[in-house]
């Protein structure tokens, strides 16, 4: 069904974890000690490589029992999940963390079960299993969807500048706003595109309770 | 719903008293024994909800910050079974409310920097003689029990203009507007006080937005602490003295009031309102976009009643305005349902010397520098769904009505680079505005988290009763 | 790990589901999707940037062979993901409020839920089924949905007001900027510092 909405596609995927007993520690530890330690800024390899909006890896350990009369069970495998809300469609997006970011990925990638030995610069192996991970997404909203992340970051740059502009050339002449609007307009094209993650923000947790 | 047993239910926590003299006392218990002493001796004292055939010359109400309680050892269940951010205290929760930098803790009163406040007992009286019987009164318990020790206490009261008392702040603008409506409290309702039925009446909110121990707007009991009978009919102030910059404020309004529209002397009273949302007589700029109207402020059917769905641009009351943060009303859509467990009651009075009027020459700094501004003291059932989240959310940011990080002009606190917009048409009257460099009009002195219990539970805490099972 | 980043909120639930029930389910995000009215309260709520369902069947959890052990569960299990702007306890509180029956219908062939109003039970049991976020990225981290929004409005108009500006006269330039003022006046708050989470 919709994993598309507008020019953005909702890809989901379940990667089961190796489960090796001689691992130590653990595969799913491993995976989680590394994105513990992974950077979100601009050097993170989803703002590197092309696409990526918004997205998330979650190591799920196994579902949650909800208590009697609900029967409890288990997963026998872990699974990484990777939810991502990105430009294009799953094989385009893919291939280019691919070719961008090969190594970041077989980082993660190459403690699940399937994934290819030569790791994602095998792109056809790569997508491939990705393909098999891959869950179809049962309903996908994505309210504001028809912008590429870059038509994003650039038209958050430029509202800011323009703000700027309105606010300081509030009660001057016409004539004078006329041409430093242009000188402006011409400014902001010749900007080259701004970095993804660029703007990081502190994270202030002042939680006390039943919140969060 | 359950009938409202005002003789349980301190009057303060009920409805505002329109005494015009008023000291606030923080007091410092010496043990528990003997600040439970004192309490037995304060209960008779201690002004109810109940409805006064003749206004009394003072009233008497009481309230603990939870290290209070903490000091008069109650049981560890109750004492951990009170909402987090009461626990933690107003000075623990600054960086959620955004108190830092020049409302940091560094620049609180003396007794708002220390953590020895337990109590808040407020004498609200006719007359500075009431007050002062009242007070020599409280001095003599407090002897006599050894109960507590007074740290400090802060005189408010109404500010006179030519002889009469008014509810008026210092920057000029009438307050007192806009408290809700609860159900079952017995007070002249007025169109607009409580919340947006569909169809387009208002209904009295849930009285468990107030009160503890009632159903409130998501259709539950609030959390409140164990036992149920020392919660009930009990309530949650925040109280925070806020200094205000007179100087700073006039000669902001007069120096962009040249600039804003048409710059003519009648702009600068048009930037006040625009600020707020109502003119500084009270007139809500919804209303009466163009000039106060004294007919409408003075018809209670009429100052309160007013919504911004047919002004989503922002055009008439700006988005940004004062009263159209801490009270959205039905401009998020959906009737209004998403305000109506965001709503406080409140109490407050200025504090400090009056300010000279605006038309005589004082130095700004001088007129900054004098220790008046306002005593904001809040009620609600949550402090953290109410009071909290409207002065994070709302006041000291912007996302919820669109304007990203913009913060409130008149109290929020401002650091730079920082921007309020004046929405506007095409008419000179009413153009798009906006300021920058924006100066911080009030300053916070200090404060702290409060609850003000019931008559019954007063009683419990005075006969060391309080048992959370 | 954490589940925030910056403006925005990563939200994980799973809740299982008997899979004699999944069907309705599906017909009730079919008909979510082809008939956009019923989408309109969730669009006006305004501070989800992207969120998605997605139904797990028991007997479909990926299985790629060599030493995976297969899964084959009892129930099916529903995903749900959400990346939403503002406050864990705002964010419910606005759904239990505002769209509480939409909600019921999504979540009420979930294994012991408890409906989403009253709030309180709800949220425990969101707690309860919810689980932590590992890495969560996002290339805007300073901006919310109305942020972006307000972006793109801004930019339209200023695209629009420059592209005639060359041409006009002052006093025509005047006029045309004053209607780009007046289009963007409302979305032109600065982006930044989320408000400390609490």
């Amino acid at each position: 069904m919709s994993s598309k909405s507008g020019n953005v596609y909702g890809l989901t995927l379940l990667c089961p974890i190796i489960d090796d007993p001689g691992a130590i520690p653990s595969h799913d530890l491993q995976i989680r000690a590394h994105l513990a330690k992974l950077s979100l800024g601009p050097d993170s390899p989803f703002a590197v490589a092309p696409g990526t909006h918004l997205a998330r890896l979650v190591v799920l350990d196994d579902v949650i029992y909800v208590g009697a009369p609900s029967c409890e069970e288990h997963l026998n495998s872990k699974y990484l999940v990777f939810e991502s809300n990105c430009d294009g469609d799953r094989d385009s997006y893919l291939t280019g963390l691919a070719r961008k970011i090969p190594d970041a990925l077989d980082a993660i990638w190459s403690h699940c079960v399937g994934y290819p030995d030569d790791g994602a610069r095998n792109i056809p192996a790569f997508l491939q299993y990705m393909k098999r991970c891959e869950i179809e997404t049962t309903f996908f909203f994505a309210p504001v969807n028809d912008k590429t992340r870059t038509q994003t970051l650039v038209a958050l740059r430029n509202k800011a500048y323009i703000a700027h502009f309105i606010a300081s050339h509030q009660g001057k002449p016409p004539a004078e706003i006329q041409r430093n609007i242009g000188a402006l307009y011409a400014r902001l094209k010749s900007l080259p595109d701004p970095e993804p993650a660029a703007i990081q923000v502190s994270r202030k947790m002042a939680t006390g309770g039943r919140n969060e | 719903m359950s009938k409202l047993n005002a003789s349980d239910i301190q009057g303060f926590s009920l409805r505002g008293y329109n005494l015009p003299f008023a000291r606030f006392l923080f007091l410092h218990f010496t043990n528990a024994e003997k600040g439970r002493l004192l309490l037995t001796r304060l209960l008779p004292l201690i002004t109810t909800g109940q409805l006064w055939d003749k206004k009394p010359d003072a009233t008497l109400n009481i309230a603990f910050t939870h290290r209070g309680l903490v000091a008069l050892e109650l049981p560890l269940a109750t004492l951990i079974s009170f909402p987090p951010e009461f626990q933690l205290g107003m000075k623990a929760r600054g960086t959620i409310l955004g108190d830092v930098g020049l409302n940091a803790p560094d620049h609180w009163d003396k007794v708002w920097r220390e953590d020895h406040v337990h109590v808040w007992l407020a004498i609200n009286a006719q007359s500075p003689e009431a007050l002062t019987t009242c007070f020599t009164q409280m001095q003599t318990l407090l002897e006599e029990t050894g109960g507590a020790t007074l740290l400090d206490f802060q005189d408010a009261g109404a500010i006179p203009i030519d002889g009469q008392f008014t509810t008026k702040e210092h920057f000029g603008y009438t307050d007192g507007f806009g408290n809700p409506d609860y159900l079952g409290v017995c007070r002249d309702t007025q169109p607009g006080q409580g919340k947006l039925m569909p169809g387009g009446t208002w209904a009295p909110l849930a009285t468990g937005e107030l009160l503890l121990g009632y159903a409130d707007e998501a259709g539950e009991l609030p959390v409140a602490p164990v036992p149920h009978l020392f919660a009930s009919n009990g309530t949650f102030m925040v109280y925070r003295k806020l200094h205000e910059n007179v100087g700073t404020f006039r000669e902001f309004l007069n120096e962009s009031g040249k600039r804003y529209g048409t710059g003519d002397d009648k702009t600068k009273e048009k930037l006040a309102a625009k600020i707020v949302g109502r003119w500084r007589d009270g007139t809500p700029v919804e209303l009466s976009p163009d000039a106060p109207d004294a007919a409408i402020v003075n018809d209670p059917n009429r100052n309160v009643d007013f919504m911004f769905g047919q002004d989503l641009a922002g055009t008439r009351c700006p988005v940004g305005a004062h009263i159209r943060r801490t009270n959205p009303r039905d401009a998020f859509g959906f009737d209004g349902r998403l305000v109506h467990r965001r709503r406080i009651s409140r109490r407050g009075l200025p504090y400090g010397p009056v300010a000279p009027p605006e038309d005589q020459p004082v130095d700004p700094r001088e007129l900054d520098q004098a220790d008046r501004g306002i005593v904001f003291m809040a009620l609600n059932a949550s402090l953290s769904r109410q009071f909290e989240f409207v002065q994070q959310q709302w006041i000291s940011y912007g996302n919820d009505a669109h304007l990203g990080n913009e913060k409130d002009l008149l109290i929020g606190h401002h650091g730079e680079g920082e921007r309020f917009g004046i929405q506007g048409d095409t008419t000179a009257a009413n153009p798009p505005f906006f300021c920058s460099n924006l100066p911080n009009f009030v300053e916070l002195r200090g404060g702290d988290y409060f609850f003000i219990p019931s008559i019954t539970a007063l009683g419990m805490l005075a006969m060391n009763l309080v048992d959370p099972r | 790990m954490s589940n925030i980043n910056g403006k925005v909120y990563a939200m994980n639930v799973i809740t299982p589901m008997k899979p004699s029930k999944t069907w309705i389910l599906r017909l009730i995000f079919w008909v979510l999707g082809v008939w956009k009215p019923a989408q309109a309260d969730l669009i006006q709520l305004k501070f989800i940037q992207f969120a998605r369902w997605v139904i797990v069947p028991a007997g479909s959890f990926p299985y790629l062979g060599g030493r995976q052990r297969k899964d084959a569960m009892r129930y099916d299990y529903l995903f749900f993901f959400s990346n939403f702007n503002g406050t864990w306890n705002q964010y419910i509180d606005a759904f239990s409020a505002v769209l509480s029956d939409g909600l019921n219908k999504i979540w009420r062939w979930s294994e012991k839920f408890p409906g989403s109003v009253p709030v309180t039970p709800f949220k425990n049991y969101i707690t309860s089924v919810q689980y932590d976020t590992d890495y969560y990225f996002s290339a805007y981290p300073q901006a919310t949905v109305n942020d972006v929004e307000a972006a793109h409005l801004v930019n339209i108009a200023f695209e629009s007001l420059c592209t005639t500006a060359s041409s006009q006269t002052p006093e025509q330039f005047a006029q045309s900027y004053l209607q780009f003022v007046i289009a963007s006046q409302s979305h032109l708050g600065a982006t930044g510092e989320a408000p400390a989470v609490f």
